[in-house]
C-alpha cells in the first residue's frame, strides 16, 4: 500500500506535465490541420481587365496552387436575378474577367495583406476580394487556445517539477540506509542511485501510458469531434503513439534530472 | 615518511562541534601488516577516531593519511574509491536489510567490478568460512544478531581489503559467534597481511597473533607498550 502511495506520488506529478505537453503538442497539430483545411474552402477573387494565368501568377506570388476562371455568363445571370436594370449585351462586351485563387495554406492576417498588395500591383488587376472574416475569427480562436496551452503547460510544469524533486527527496530518504552503507564501501554515484533511476523509469513509462489511453480516449470521443466540427482536424492514434516516445524522454528527462539533483548530496548516516 | 606506515595520524584534531574536540594533539602510525587495538573508556572518542579513518568524519587539524592518500581535504570521488581497499566492521552490522545475506556479502565485490561468477564462487566461499553455509537466501533481519555480524565479517573480508576497521565487532555477540569473528580476523592478518584495526572496550584474551594497543584518555591516544 505504502509503496503504491510512493508511485502515485510520483506517476500524478508525471502525468501531470506529460498531459499539459500532450495538451500542446494536440493543439499545435490541430491548428495546423485546420489550416490546411480553411485553405481548401477557401479561394480569393479577382477582377482583372485582362487574362491571366497560373505561371503568371505565381512568378509574383509562389503561395498561389491554382486559378479558376468564373464564367462571365453565370455572373451576369446572377445579376439579371437580383433585378438590376442594365444593358446587358453591353456589360458584357465591356464586363472584366473573374478568377478564384486559391493558396497552398491559409495564411494569417498579415500574409494575406501582402498577398492582396502584391495581386492589386500585377498588371490589369483592379480588384481583389479576400473574404476573410468568419474563417479568421476561428483561426483567431484557435491561436488564443494555442496561448493558453502554452501558458497552461508552464504553470503545470513548474508545479509538477516541484512535486517530483519532492517525491525524490523522499525515495532519497528512504533508500538513504542503503545509498549510505554503499557509499562506506566505495559505491560509485550511479550504483547508489541506481534504486532511484529503476523507479523513476517505470513511473514515467506508466505516466506516459496513462497519457497515451486518456488521449486515445479523448481523440475518439464524439464530445471532441462534436466540438470541432469536423473529423478532418483530429490529430490519429498514430500521431499521440509518436508522441508519446517524446513524452517519455520528456519525463524521464525531468525525474532523472531531479534523482541527479537530489542525489549530489553527500551520503550522510541515516537518523 | 616511511613507506610502510598505512595510517598516519599526526597533530589530529577531530571534533563535531567547533570548539568542542573529541580527539585532539594526537600522533602515531599503523605499520602495513598489524593487528591494533584502540581501547578506552565510553565516550573517550574511539569510534569516532575510526570514523575518521573511513573518512566518515574531516579532521579539524593536524594531518591523517590512509594508504598513502591524505583525508584532510579528500574529494568525494578520491574517498569511494579509497574505500574500495577497506573493509569495515560496526557494531550495529548495517547491512542491508532488504538484499540477501548474498547479495549483502557480494557488496563490495560488485563496486570492484568482479564477475557474477567471482562473486558467487567468493561469496560461496566467505560464508562457509563465516559458518553460513545455507543460509545464502536469508534476508538479515531474519539473523540472530551473531549471525549478522558473521555476514559483515565476510563482507568486509569479500575484497580482500587492505586494512580492515572493525567498531566493536563482538559488542553484541554470543561467545560462538566472538569466537568466529576474532578468528577470522586473526586469519585474515596472519595469511593475507591485511592491517586490523579494532576499536573495542576489552581486548580478548586469548589471541594468538601479536597486537599493539593504543589507549585513549581525554581526547588523546597513548601506545601502550
Amino acid at each position: 500500500m505504502r509503496s503504491l502511495k510512493n508511485h502515485l506520488s510520483l506517476i500524478i506529478p508525471l502525468f501531470a506535465i506529460l498531459f499539459a505537453a500532450e495538451f500542446y503538442f494536440v493543439i499545435e497539430k490541430i491548428l495546423k490541420n485546420y489550416e490546411v483545411y480553411l485553405s481548401r474552402d477557401y479561394s480569393i477573387v479577382v477582377v482583372s481587365q485582362k487574362s491571366l494565368t497560373l505561371e503568371e501568377l505565381k512568378a509574383y506570388e509562389p503561395s498561389i496552387l491554382k486559378i479558376e476562371e468564373l464564367d462571365s455568363e453565370r455572373i451576369i445571370e446572377r445579376l439579371k436575378k437580383s433585378g438590376i436594370e442594365l444593358n446587358y449585351s453591353e456589360l458584357k462586351n465591356f464586363m472584366p474577367k473573374f478568377y478564384k485563387i486559391y493558396l497552398e495554406s491559409f495564411p494569417d492576417e498579415e500574409s494575406l495583406r501582402k498577398i492582396k498588395g502584391t495581386l492589386l500591383e500585377i498588371e490589369g488587376i483592379s480588384r481583389v476580394e479576400t473574404f476573410t472574416k468568419t474563417h479568421e475569427k476561428i483561426f483567431h480562436f484557435l491561436s488564443f487556445l494555442k496561448n493558453i496551452s502554452k501558458f497552461f503547460l508552464l504553470i503545470i510544469f513548474v508545479t509538477s517539477v516541484m512535486l517530483v524533486f519532492k517525491q525524490i527527496e523522499i525515495w532519497n530518504l528512504e533508500h538513504s540506509e542503503r545509498m549510505y552503507i554503499m557509499a562506506l564501501f566505495g559505491a560509485p554515484l550511479w550504483m547508489r542511485t541506481a534504486i532511484l533511476v529503476k523507479l523513476s523509469v517505470i513511473d514515467t513509462f506508466i505516466s506516459t501510458l496513462l497519457v497515451y489511453f486518456a488521449y486515445l480516449y479523448l481523440l475518439n470521443s464524439n464530445y471532441l469531434k462534436n466540438l470541432l466540427g469536423t473529423e478532418e482536424i483530429i490529430v490519429t492514434s498514430e500521431d499521440i503513439f509518436s508522441d508519446s516516445f517524446w513524452l517519455f524522454i520528456l519525463g524521464l528527462t525531468i525525474s532523472l534530472f531531479n534523482v541527479f539533483i537530489v542525489s549530489m548530496r553527500e551520503p550522510k548516516q541515516p537518523v | 615518511m616511511n613507506s610502510k606506515n598505512v595510517i598516519v595520524v599526526k597533530d589530529l584534531l577531530l571534533s563535531y562541534k567547533k570548539g568542542v574536540p573529541i580527539i585532539r594533539d594526537t600522533s602515531f602510525t599503523v605499520k602495513s601488516g598489524s593487528f591494533v587495538f584502540i581501547t578506552g573508556p565510553s565516550g573517550s572518542g574511539k569510534s569516532t577516531l575510526l570514523k575518521s579513518f573511513y573518512g566518515e568524519l574531516k579532521p579539524q587539524a593536524g594531518f591523517l593519511q590512509i594508504g598513502g592518500v591524505s583525508l584532510n581535504d579528500i574529494k568525494p570521488a578520491k574517498l569511494a574509491f579509497l574505500r574500495k581497499y577497506l573493509g569495515i566492521i560496526f557494531q550495529d552490522y548495517k547491512l542491508i536489510k532488504e538484499w540477501t545475506v548474498k547479495k549483502n556479502v557480494m557488496l563490495p565485490l560488485l563496486i570492484a567490478g568482479y564477475s557474477k561468477e567471482v562473486c558467487e564462487a567468493q561469496t560461496k566461499k566467505l560464508l562457509k568460512h563465516v559458518r553460513l553455509t545455507g543460509k545464502e537466501d536469508y534476508y538479515p533481519l531474519e539473523l540472530s544478531g551473531g549471525e549478522q555480524q558473521r555476514v559483515a565479517m565476510a563482507r568486509a573480508l569479500a575484497h580482500n581489503p587492505v586494512i580492515i576497521l572493525a567498531d566493536e565487532p563482538t559488542g553484541n555477540l554470543d561467545e560462538y559467534s566472538s569466537r568466529v569473528i576474532w578468528s577470522l580476523l586473526e586469519s585474515a592478518n596472519e595469511q593475507l597481511g591485511t592491517t586490523i584495526v579494532v576499536v573495542t572496550h576489552s581486548i580478548p584474551t586469548n589471541l594468538k597473533v601479536p597486537f599493539k594497543h593504543h589507549y585513549i584518555e581525554d581526547g588523546r591516544v597513548y601506545e601502550i607498550a
